[in-house]
């Protein structure tokens, strides 16, 4: 349905997007992954013709999106990173006027306003000015703006930024609704790995303007599935530690986390005694140790060397 | 662009409050500044002092149907000039007259030259009645030969007259004014535009099947009907209220605000292509109204100014030409001639300024 040839973008002489290929099949949800600056909402940018590539091309059922972008105007809906509404106006008015420029004029207006009201639960609260809203509501009037005129291509661009559990939880399960009983084709990015983990069905990983690695949950994960992870509690937090087992030719890698460190070693290599003498050599008490099979956060940081929220 | 243009109007019917303060805040100048208060009859009041024999003086000023004389002390006189209160005052003296002035003021040229006018008439006539046996026939003889005279000479100027009439003075200010202040409300409404590119809703518009071109044709229209709403509501409060009801060039008046204000949106494109933060704006707006009014000749007169160079930069201003053109048509009554050079510049104007921060708006964003 949609997909890219060697997009690249160039902003003066830095590389935002270097020359990436991805494809779109209709019905499917899609997870772009990555750190902050990884490149990925230039190229939500770019799908959705808001600014040209430098190289490449995006094209929709074959025709390019580059040489017409009002192809793709007329079968996406955009859900942007900032909550883009009139904060004085009501939610009423904005779905109004945000209909209004999609063509949609009077009963049928009426009609989809208050489907998409209904959708995203607010119903009650339409007349309200937007700048009264809970940061969770505005995110969910964000959204039913993108949908109000039912694209066929939703693209979401971290929609869950800053809200709580609630609202979170409220707008994953009504995405995966939108897929699942709409079969609305969905571009989700975001850097909470768990939300793509839930809602997609195939995930790109992007990191300094690169696709580095993409495929289904499942293949992503048999990245590492010669791995397993091990989380260490300790107190206190030694960095010396963690150099000497970094050493080790058997420990494939170390990095820090909150209580402790994570390390990832060869799947039945028996590293667990050999770390505790060296915990007890450094005088670093151990408070919980959990060993894991690989998560998709373990295979982005094994690729990148670093996780999704640095 | 319709969907846009109605978005605007939502948006003011929310937030009216800096359209009107704007309008009040013109109403409010031009009562300072153009001091509608100090007529009376709808004559311009005159503060004159004087000891021994002025009253016939006076009498013979008072015929005037611009200016009202008014005696008060020498004392007050001076108090007065000296504080400010007045700009200037007359003194009459037996057989000549001087005036006492504080601040330069265009309006005491006006009336200083119609002081003139009647102690020079008045003089010739007391000289040529030293001449003859009767003097009061011969100033019946003189005044009836004056009024079906041999030959009638009408005098008409090309350009306008200045301050011929007090109530030029008191029009200055009002589209002076007027036209300052649409400035700052055009202005504070482009702004939005940065606003909407910030907080992601321009893209949004722009992702949607409605062209770009109409997206800014719908902001930039926006600002033009709301520019000539206040100028319209100014204007017709000036008029019904405190009696600024001179008969009007209804067209040429209507054809000038609109090329105006076409002017005025045009530059507010381009500072919005200079200006890439509304910060930066809110800095830059109040220097460019401010110093294109005071430049233009909104705060005072352009022939109250000497200064070569404050002339010669006055003429890039379209300011200047908005107050040429409306006083033509609204005090002069000069016809759609005497405002089409006036009304070309303001196009040409517009039209350069509109390229240049639309093209400056897109490459940045490129």
């Amino acid at each position: 349905m949609l997909e890219t040839e060697l997009l690249q973008k160039k902003f003066k002489d830095q590389l935002a997007v270097d020359g990436i290929n991805f494809y779109m099949e209709k019905g499917e949800s899609i997870g772009l992954l990555g750190p902050n600056g990884a490149g990925k909402s230039t190229t939500i940018s770019m799908i959705s013709s808001l600014i040209k590539p430098t190289t490449g091309d995006i094209r929709l059922n074959g025709k390019s999106v580059v040489k017409n972008p009002q192809l793709i105007r007329e079968v996406l809906g955009v859900v942007p990173q900032e909550i883009a509404l009139y904060e004085e106006l009501s939610a009423y008015e904005n779905l109004k006027f945000f209909g209004r420029i999609y063509k949609l004029r009077g009963k049928e207006l009426e009609k989809k306003i208050h489907s998409v009201l209904n959708l995203v639960g607010l119903q009650e609260r339409q007349k309200d000015l937007v700048k009264n809203y809970s940061g969770g509501m505005q995110r969910r009037i964000n959204i039913a703006v993108a949908l109000l005129h039912e694209p066929e291509i939703l693209i979401m661009d971290e929609p869950t930024v800053g809200i709580d559990p609630q609202s979170r939880s409220y707008i994953l399960d009504m995405v995966r609704q939108l897929n699942e009983e709409r079969g609305m084709t969905v571009l989700y990015t975001s850097h909470y790995m768990e939300e793509v983990e839930k809602l997609c069905d195939r995930i790109y990983i992007m990191d300094h303007g690169k696709i580095i690695a993409s495929g289904t949950k499942e293949e992503l994960k048999s990245v590492l599935s010669n791995e397993e992870t091990i989380l260490v509690d300790m107190n206190p937090i030694s960095k010396e530690l963690m150099q000497t087992l970094e050493e080790d030719d058997e420990i494939i890698q170390v990095n820090e986390i909150d209580k402790g460190m994570k390390l990832i070693v060869p799947k039945g290599s028996n590293k667990l005694t050999s770390i505790f003498h060296q915990t007890e050599a450094f005088g670093v008490q151990v408070t919980n140790v959990n060993v894991q099979v690989p998560t998709l956060e373990d295979v982005f940081l094994h690729l990148t060397g670093r996780t999704l929220r640095d | 662009m319709k969907s846009v243009l109605l978005l605007q109007f939502t948006r003011l019917k929310r937030a009216p409050t800096l359209m009107i303060s704007f309008v009040v805040l013109t109403i409010v100048f031009v009562a300072v500044i153009g001091g509608f208060g100090t007529s009376t009859n709808g004559k311009e009041t005159v503060y004159a002092y004087g000891e021994g024999k002025t009253a016939a003086w006076l009498d013979l000023l008072n015929e005037s149907n611009v200016y009202q004389f008014e005696m008060i002390t020498k004392q007050e006189a001076q108090e007065q000039v000296k504080t400010g209160k007045l700009h200037y005052a007359l003194e009459l003296q037996p057989n000549n007259y001087q005036f006492l002035v504080g601040t330069e003021d265009p309006e005491q040229v006006s009336v200083q030259q119609y002081v003139q006018n009647v102690f020079q008439k008045e003089r010739q006539l007391q000289q040529i009645s030293l001449t003859v046996d009767d003097p009061a026939a011969i100033r019946d003889q003189i005044e009836a030969s004056l009024d079906a005279p041999v030959l009638t000479v009408h005098t008409e100027a090309l350009h306008e007259t200045a301050y011929t009439d007090s109530s030029a003075n008191r029009y200055q200010v009002m589209i002076g004014m007027s036209l300052y202040f649409v400035i700052y409300t055009i202005f504070n409404n482009l702004t939005n535009i940065i606003m909407e590119k910030r907080n992601g809703t321009w893209n949004r518009i722009i992702l949607s099947p409605v062209r770009k071109w109409q997206v800014y044709m719908g902001h930039l229209f926006y600002c033009f009907v709301l520019g000539f709403m206040q100028i319209g509501i100014v204007f017709l409060v000036f008029r019904y209220l405190f009696g600024y009801n001179n008969e009007i060039d209804f067209l040429p008046t209507i054809v000038t605000i609109s090329a105006y204000l076409f002017a005025i949106v045009s530059l507010g494109m381009l500072l919005l292509g200079v200006a890439s933060k509304p910060q930066q704006l809110q800095a830059i707006n109040p220097i460019v109204a401010t110093g294109m009014a005071m430049l233009g000749g909104a705060f005072w007169p352009l022939d109250a100014v000497s200064n070569g160079i404050m002339i010669a930069l006055s003429k890039a201003m379209p300011i200047r030409y908005g107050i040429e053109a409306l006083k033509s048509a609204m005090l002069f009554n000069q016809g759609f001639e005497a405002v089409l050079q006036p009304i070309a510049f303001l196009l040409l104007f517009g039209v350069i300024c509109m390229g240049i921060g639309i093209n400056l708006m897109e490459r940045v964003k490129n």
